[in-house]
């Protein structure tokens, strides 16, 4: 047995286990209500596996030599993300499966187009074009939709969807081509004002443009979430890029700066700072999110009420923003942080394969892919919590969306990409080693 | 760059584990408040599809019942308040979009049948689901809706205590509400009750009765009274000038007497006569020993009813500023300037000068039963304060005697029954002046004593004083009471 198999077997194993969990899940959800095993659970576990089955073969066949625990992790997460949904809104929950389909089907189409990752590197700008058309369709008249007060919304159709998901892989795209291109002239400055040496302003210029354009772009639409995560994404690839920290502190300066502006600018900010700092005034106003999110932890608390026995409907958005409050309530501080070790998991795997890369821009662009994972997990969970003000994003595969949900799995699919070129680099497509190494 | 990815990741990391903290502190370590906050409906959510017991008057009349409806909601019970009005403000509501409050809230385990001492457990097993509590209050409805009826549709307040007991005899305030509508099954509907409740000038939803803070006026004549007989500054035969106006020191103001009267003599004759004059001048004589001498009444202490939302706190002037702010001692020393007390502080005020200066806590709820009506839970009898000794008490309960024989308060003579009482009409601009009147009877052997307040001298406005408004619905409760 070869190393392919041995990661492949282990993929398929660790993905059952998955399933498993889900579907125990969907069973316990509906239990309090029916005390039956649901009827659609078999064509629900079907479904589930049916997907399982067709990324795992797709990976067999594309990228055979990749990480096998970001899928399994990816499935765990929905899973538990779908069920949650279920419990919530039934309605909800069978839209959701279609958007998994989507999702597992953009993955496969991700490992089948991009067949190596620097292709992707030469097209650096048509991918920053691409992504500031997609942050600024919204604004187009006759297409574009606020929803819920934020204008991220593009509907054609029947269908609307948010293409700020998809501006999200390609900006990272070009930020960590147009990086690893100008690294050298990033990080060797040529001009000097007291201590701080800084490049030429011409390196620079795009960068921060760029960067001020997406995120000016996101605060008109009302999407801070979005703002927030691209702010410390961008910030983390040019320190890596750089591995310079007078960037970390430039990062941290403008932030500060497009905080205080925000803050005085716009209202909906203020709003969210003065509710973050003390939603208890605000109860059944702004802050009845948050305070029934806390409600929703303390109710939980170390074991939870069990799935299906709490009352997570009564905090609003619990289907999207507010879904780990509602794991939180039904699987307790355990569930809460099994679901943030899994998480922290699929980082460790996504840094992993960004630290196995021998080329730059696999090893920065699989950085920036993971860093998004783990940061927007880090803004939606701080938000609910009360850690950070509450900005509305969602939980990568958790959450209810579809555009979140597809570009989640187009991340998944370029990561695997890069793993399995990181091995291939390796040699270990060509040389055969003993399942006991392998293991 | 892999040394500057590890440390990104080790950022992602820590990040992580700061949610990790946030979440142990919400989970574990701030669970319980938050699961058992006020705000937090999950608790009634849990208790709503349960069988729960009705709450009484001591006398026996329904206030709250639940009856199995089946209304193609989820619920399986209704919550009922016949009388909501006459008991809003101490009963409560149990609602399932706003949570529950009063009596339903603090008795909710009782009434649930949650850690019941049921004699026959497996009784309880065989029999079902029916092991629920009844609650019993210690209020009378007969004297609640004699308390009613004299107070009318003027806004204010009428608290009644058993002295001896701590046990709530009456409590009502005006105006009120019938909190039915706030236990209906649909969240929309009772959303918008609520919002219409709340929106309203005259605030019904707010329990006045121990909620709300008022001036006393010259009720609390009878604890500056007591404070300085208990601190030795004052004997009743202490002789006091007989004047028109007190010269404040500090300032080019002075303290005057009811309608600009000459008034004094001694202590007992200024009580009998209400003097602002003597009054505010035991305020400056005491000074600093004020204010420990009222907090020993419990002024700045939160009574502990057993209700929720917890009693307003009363208050006084503030500790150790006799210095700076000589004037504020004069004038709370008549129950003006910076006191303010709610009813039911008054209520205990007059109740510890009834019990030989001994403050039982206050309490609504008399006693649970179970389904058969046996008894299986009383509510103990406590003392709260040790406001002043037996004597100052029996001092100054002599000189409200004479304040009901032939003072200010004479609308309150009972006949073939001594009265304790003491009035007060005070001033509360921009409105018309309160009208009070705080007592206790028989004086001898007291078994009630109560406070009552009609707000800006209810009907008769400018008109209005403590003695000709109020004195008579507090004899209207102590007349029932008494049988007479």
């Amino acid at each position: 047995m070869n190393a392919t198999t041995a990661h492949r077997n282990t993929e398929l194993r660790l993905g059952l286990l998955s399933v498993g969990i889900t579907a125990f899940g969907y069973v316990l959800v509906q239990l309090p209500d029916k005390s039956d095993i649901p009827a659609d659970l078999w064509i629900f576990v079907s479904i589930f596996v049916g997907l399982y089955v067709l990324a795992h073969m797709a990976i067999r066949q594309f990228a055979p030599y990749a990480d096998p625990s970001l899928l399994p992790l990816a499935a765990f997460l929905n899973g538990i993300g779908f069920v949650t949904i279920s419990r919530l809104d039934p309605d909800l929950a069978r839209t959701q499966v279609g958007w998994m389909a989507a999702g597992v089907g953009a993955f496969v189409a991700t490992l089948v187009v991009v067949r190596r990752v620097r292709t992707l590197e030469r097209f650096r700008y048509s991918f920053l074009l691409l992504g500031v058309l997609a942050l600024l369709l919204p604004l187009l008249p006759g297409i574009g939709k606020t929803i819920n007060g934020a204008r991220l919304w593009v509907g054609i159709g029947p269908i609307n969807f948010q293409p700020g998901e998809a501006a999200k892989v390609f900006l990272v795209i070009f930020f960590a081509a147009y990086l690893v291109d100008k690294r050298e002239l990033l990080s060797s400055g040529t001009r000097r004002i007291g201590r701080l040496v800084l490049p030429d302003p011409k390196h620079l210029a795009p960068l921060l443009l760029a960067w001020a354009v997406s995120i000016l772009v996101m605060v008109q639409q009302k999407d801070l979430g979005s703002s927030l995560l691209f702010f410390a994404v961008f910030g983390a690839m040019l320190y890596a890029a750089t591995e310079r920290g007078a960037y970390l502190l430039t990062a941290l300066v403008l932030f500060v700066g497009g905080a205080g502006i925000a803050y005085n600018l716009f209202d909906h900010v203020r709003d969210r700072v003065s509710t973050w700092l003390d939603p208890w005034v605000v109860a059944q106003g702004k802050g009845f999110q948050v305070v029934q999110s806390w409600f929703a932890f303390g109710t939980g608390g170390l074991s939870g009420t069990g799935f299906g026995r709490g009352n997570p409907q009564l905090i609003p958005n619990a289907p999207t923003d507010f879904v780990f409050s509602a794991i939180g309530e039904e699987l307790g501080l355990f569930g809460a942080v099994a679901v943030l070790a899994a998480i922290l998991l699929f980082v460790g795997s996504g840094f992993r394969i960004a630290l196995q890369a021998e080329r730059p821009f696999p090893k920065l662009f699989a950085a920036g892919l993971t860093t998004i994972i783990g940061v927007q997990s880090f803004v939606i969970i701080g938000g609910v919590t009360r850690v950070i003000p509450l900005t509305g994003i969602t939980l990568p595969f958790i959450s209810y969306g579809g555009s979140s949900l597809v570009a989640n799995f187009v991340i998944l699919g370029l990561l695997l990409r890069i793993s399995d070129d990181n091995a291939r680099a390796r040699g270990e497509g060509r040389r055969r080693v003993s399942s006991s190494v392998a293991a | 760059m892999n040394r500057a990815i590890g440390r990104v990741g080790t950022a992602v990391v820590a990040l992580m584990l700061v949610l990790v903290g946030m979440l142990t502190y919400l989970q574990v370590i701030h669970a319980d408040s938050l699961a058992n906050d006020d705000r937090n409906v999950r608790g009634v959510l849990r208790d709503i599809n349960r069988p729960r017991g009705p709450i009484l008057t001591a006398d026996g009349v329904v206030v709250a019942e639940s009856t199995r409806v089946d209304d193609k909601t989820e619920f399986d019970f209704q919550r009922n308040y016949p009388n909501g009005e006459l008991y809003s403000q101490v009963v409560g509501y149990q609602s399932f979009v706003l949570g529950s409050s009063g009596v339903e809230r603090t008795y909710n385990d009782d009434l649930v049948g949650k850690g019941l001492d049921l004699r026959d457990p497996f009784g309880d097993i065989l029999g079902g689901d029916e092991a629920v509590g009844t609650v019993v209050l210690s209020i009378r409805d007969d004297l609640q809706r004699v308390a009613a009826e004299a107070l009318g549709d003027q806004r204010g307040s009428v608290v009644a205590i058993d002295p001896r007991t701590g046990e709530i005899l009456v409590m009502y305030s005006n105006p009120t509400y019938d909190p039915s509508p706030l236990a209906g099954h649909d969240t929309q509907e009772v959303n918008a009750f609520y919002r219409f409740l709340t929106s309203l000038p005259d605030k019904p939803d707010l329990a006045r009765a121990y909620r709300e803070r008022y001036p006393p006026g010259s009720t609390f004549k009878t604890v500056t009274a007591s404070v300085a007989i208990e601190a030795g500054v004052a004997t009743p035969d202490r002789e006091f000038p007989v004047l028109n106006e007190l010269d404040l020191p500090l300032t080019d103001n002075t303290l005057q007497n009811f309608g600009g009267q000459s008034c004094g003599g001694t202590l007992a004759e200024s009580f009998r006569r209400s003097c602002n004059t003597t009054f505010g001048q035991l305020g400056l004589d005491l000074g600093d020993a004020f204010v420990p001498g009222l907090a020993r009444f419990g002024i700045g202490d939160v009574p502990p009813i057993d209700l929720v939302p917890a009693a307003a706190l009363s208050i006084g002037p503030r500790a150790g500023s006799f210095q700076e702010d000589q004037p504020l001692f004069a004038f709370a020393g008549i129950g003006q300037g910076p006191v303010a007390t709610t009813p039911l502080e008054m209520c205990l005020v007059a109740a510890g000068l009834a019990n030989n200066g001994v403050i039982m806590e206050p309490h609504v709820v008399k006693e649970i039963r179970d389904s058969d009506d046996d008894v299986v839970r009383s509510v103990a009898s406590r003392e709260w304060k040790t406001a002043v000794s037996p004597a100052t008490a029996q001092a100054v309960a002599a000189m409200m005697v004479t304040v009901v024989q032939s003072g200010t308060g004479t609308a309150a003579q009972i006949d073939g029954v001594t009265v304790a009482g003491k009035t007060g009409t005070a001033q509360a601009p921009p409105g018309d002046p309160h009208a009070w009147f705080v007592s206790f009877a028989p004086a001898e052997a007291p078994e009630i004593a109560i406070a009552v307040i009609v707000e800006h001298g209810g009907s008769q406005g400018s008109e209005a004083t403590g003695g000709r408004v109020a004195a008579p619905i507090a004899a209207a409760v102590l007349r029932a009471y008494l049988g007479r």
